[in-house]
């Protein structure tokens, strides 16, 4: 690969935005023909390269080349005059015109103010059949599957004759068939010569799809390289900088066989309050004190309905849950002062008052602890505070600054710490780590530990397979509103666990793609 | 250093600016620095206080009130009924007090059951109210029949008359029960993001109701205080007295947003706008004129809010 054949080469490019280094002194080559796979963290400048290459931003030093010589340019406009060309995670099509008009939407061929119709069209048909890209050429593209709208963004882009495409997160909304298509697809652009780069966090998919992966962190290229001399183990380690036993504490030990069920839930069916809420029915299991349970699925099976629902934050129309054995009248402070606890799924939203100080956020459920004649006692509260914080490792300038100023890391943190000092019984964590650093990750599944090892039953919700692969004593499986498979123990792998998510269909599709 | 400084103007702004205000008159005005004039500011305020701290309340939960007004103007008609059936001026005080009290949870009740609009819900309540007033005073002028009626607010106690005193009594619950109490950090929870305070075992709807309910009650007894600080009460469908009610919230920098605020700015903002008034009239200042410039600051302090809250994001 030497740099004569590239088609497009970034040569020490680097780009700050305020205080971060978004990319330092970043070199890679896109060649003609090749699909090229960007993987690393969020934040470690995937988005930000591919941005470089398109003409979005502006290196601040080092340079973007064409065949060979320096190209300079200014916007995304530019890029594409150029053939350089993306294909955003959001896709940017109107979705009450036809999938014609779509393609050619701002190069129609006109006579003055007049579009010429069936010129257009032909120009659309020849594009579907020199790719082989089917897609109903008069269909709305708001009534087509996202993988067709994906494949009229597709077309789109090669009306604009592009010679390098790159894809943000092509399959993130994308059923597993549709997902397997669009690789093909993808190995379809790069035989005709395309260059293609593949942005992607599911690392399997880019090692089946790409020729060459580059792997990125903190805004550095760790290595460029062949994909068939990756692993998936070899990626997590490149783009974390550790592996992922670093990631993960050490499980505390499975409970007992007999050691006492803290939470029961039997035939729990939720209520249906409206068409928008997902349902789910006939839901039970059971956790033990001291157990980790993960509950995983795709998006829209169910899992954070459950969790509320067990809270008593949503109703059920069936169904019952006991902790310990006593019944809960499924009210959120009936679950409260019988000691379960829940980290929402989204800190901002459903987690932290952002304005309010970090100590009221972390106090707020346990206000009735520091009542005095006179209000609340706050010397007793700011102790207390101070000491869940310390628990579990908040980082803050002072009790008193608005939790909205941490990073996001400690924000998740002051919730852990809310919950740590209400002592629970059960804790429900739902997507615990999203959007957190690695080295709160960590910390994070310590607390976890920590309070599994004092008898605390555990549901982790998670849609990362990894942490609850990496955490977990046992794992409940739903698929559309029902468990469908349980894994305890070694049984837990991730290929295990994604068939069970994506039904048994899908998993021989899926293997059928990796054996490609 | 802007980055610092701008909080603690935002925090403390509205403070240095009344201090500021007070010092300017003071040294440039004749009458200013005297009993006489200050007794009289706070006599005059007394009813805007008591209605505003229990309205900023409202407002940081998320809260929008605006039968402030029709509660102020009907509340006095029904005590005034009651003072002159029985005579007995207690009773008129509390029944007054209880007509707020009914409307501001029917006012709760509608927002958190029905999820009506706080500002819609109560602008439609307010015309009830105010109807009401015409049907219960026979749409004519009720005057105090006792002397005891007038005394509630005219009474001088240590040179200040007990209107004043009620509001001071007012402000300091409402201070208390914002500031120290947990009913205070569920009202800052609720109004913050209320899907967070409910997750968070936060009774929200039952905060927000008594939110309203206790703003209603705080109206009523301010139409209670005026009305007999002037010995009469007229039914009227005037919306007026609620605007300086907010006026002296937004002014004092609690967010219209819900969330953030304190009853010690309302305070500020409620004494900023009666000096600037008191400024104006002791210079002979055009009332019409006296408008125009009391619009422009809310709105320069409404801006001020906004544009800090941008730049602190």
């Amino acid at each position: 690969m030497t740099s004569a054949e590239a088609l497009v080469s970034v040569r020490s490019a680097s780009k700050r935005f305020g205080a971060t280094d978004a990319l330092s002194d970043v070199s890679v080559e896109f060649h003609a023909g090749l699909v090229h796979g960007l993987v690393g963290e969020n934040g470690a400048g995937k988005s930000t390269l591919a941005g470089v290459v398109l003409g979005i931003h502006a290196p601040d030093s080092g340079e973007v080349c064409l065949d060979g010589s320096p190209l300079r340019l200014d916007s995304p406009a530019d890029g594409a005059a150029h053939g350089l060309v993306g294909v955003a995670q959001e896709l940017s099509l109107l979705p009450a015109m036809s999938v014609a008009d779509n393609v050619v939407l701002g190069t129609e061929e006109h006579i003055g103010p007049f579009v010429k119709r069936r010129a257009n069209r032909a120009r659309v048909e020849a594009l579907i059949a020199e790719h082989g890209l089917e897609v109903p050429i008069d269909a709305r593209v708001g009534s087509l599957p996202v993988a067709d709208q994906q494949k009229v963004e597709i077309l789109r882009a090669l009306g604009r004759r592009s010679r390098l495409m790159v894809l943000d997160e092509p399959t993130a909304r994308l059923a597993s068939h549709e997902a397997l298509e669009l690789r093909r697809t993808v190995r379809e652009l790069a035989a005709r010569g395309v260059a293609v780069v593949y942005v992607s966090h599911f690392l399997d998919e880019v090692l089946s799809v790409s020729d060459t992966v580059t792997v990125m962190r903190d805004g550095r290229v760790v290595r460029t390289g062949p994909a068939s001399a990756e692993t998936h183990e070899s990626l997590v380690e490149g783009m974390t900088g550790r592996s992922i036993g670093d990631v993960f504490p050490a499980k505390p030990p499975a409970p007992a066989p007999d050691a006492p069920v803290v939470l029961r839930v039997d035939g729990l069916c939720s209520a249906r309050v409206d068409a928008r809420v997902i349902d789910f029915s006939d839901v039970s299991f059971s956790i033990r004190a001291g157990e980790i349970v993960g509950l995983v699925g795709l998006v829209g099976a169910g899992r954070s309905e459950v969790a509320h629902t067990v809270y008593g934050a949503a109703r059920a129309d069936a169904g019952s849950v006991h902790l310990h054995g006593d019944h809960l009248a499924g009210s959120i402070t009936d679950a409260l002062s019988a000691g379960v606890s829940l980290i929402p799924e989204s800190r901002r939203q459903q987690g932290l008052i952002a304005q309010r100080s970090v100590r009221d956020n972390t106090t707020l459920p346990h206000l009735a602890d520091f009542a005095g004649r006179l209000g609340i006692r706050t010397r007793p509260e700011d102790r207390a505070a101070a000491a869940a914080c310390d628990r579990v490792g908040v980082r803050r300038p002072n009790l008193t600054a608005p939790v909205a100023t941490l990073s996001g890391g400690n924000q998740q943190k002051v919730l852990f710490a809310r919950a740590v000092m209400g002592q629970p019984r059960l804790l429900i964590a739902d997507e615990p780590t999203r959007g957190v650093d690695v080295g709160s990750k960590r910390s994070i599944y310590e607390t976890v530990n920590e309070m599994a090892d004092t008898g605390c039953a555990v549901l982790m919700v998670s849609s990362e397979l990894e942490e609850v692969i990496g955490t977990c004593h046992r794992v409940l499986v739903m698929r559309r509103g029902r468990i469908v498979a349980e894994f305890a123990g070694d049984e837990i792998v991730e290929a295990d666990l994604l068939a069970a998510a994506f039904g048994k269909a899908a998993r021989s599709t899926s293997e059928a793609g990796d054996q490609e | 250093m802007t980055s610092r400084a701008l909080p603690a103007i935002r925090h403390y702004g509205i403070a240095a600016v009344t201090v500021a205000l007070f010092v300017l008159l003071a040294a440039t005005t004749d009458g200013f620095l005297s009993q006489a004039n200050f007794r009289n500011i706070l006599d005059q305020q007394s009813a805007l206080l008591i209605a505003a701290s229990f309205a900023t309340i409202t407002m940081i939960a998320g809260g929008f009130d605006i039968s402030a007004a029709s509660v102020f103007v009907v509340a006095p008609l029904f005590a005034l009924q009651v003072e002159n059936a029985t005579g007995n001026a207690a009773l008129a005080a509390v029944v007054g007090v209880v007509v707020g009290l009914v409307v501001g949870i029917a006012n709760g009740l509608v927002v958190t059951a029905l999820k009506v609009n706080s500002f819609i819900a109560t602008l439609a309540t307010s015309f009830m109210v105010f109807g009401i007033g015409f049907l219960v005073s026979d749409r004519s002028v009720l005057r105090a029949a006792t002397d005891a009626y007038p005394a509630i607010a005219r009474t001088r106690w240590l040179g200040i008359t007990t209107g004043a005193w009620i509001a001071a009594g007012v402000v300091a619950a409402a201070w208390l029960l914002l500031s120290r109490t947990r009913f205070g950090r569920h009202v800052y929870a609720s109004g913050g993001n209320a899907e967070a305070a409910r997750l968070a075992g936060v009774p929200v709807a039952r905060v927000k109701t008594i939110c309203f309910a206790l703003s209603g009650a705080a109206a009523g007894l301010a139409g209670v205080v005026s009305s007999s600080r002037s010995l009469s009460a007229l039914p009227s469908d005037d919306f007026s007295f609620v605007f300086g009610v907010i006026a002296a919230v937004v002014v004092g920098g609690t967010s219209i947003a819900g969330g953030e605020g304190a009853v010690w700015r309302t305070i500020a903002g409620a004494f900023f706008i009666a000096l600037m008034i008191n400024g104006f009239n002791l210079h002979q200042v055009d009332p019409i004129w006296q408008r125009v410039i009391q619009g422009a600051v809310i709105l320069g302090a409404v801006s001020i809010d906004a544009w800090t809250q941008r730049r602190e994001h």
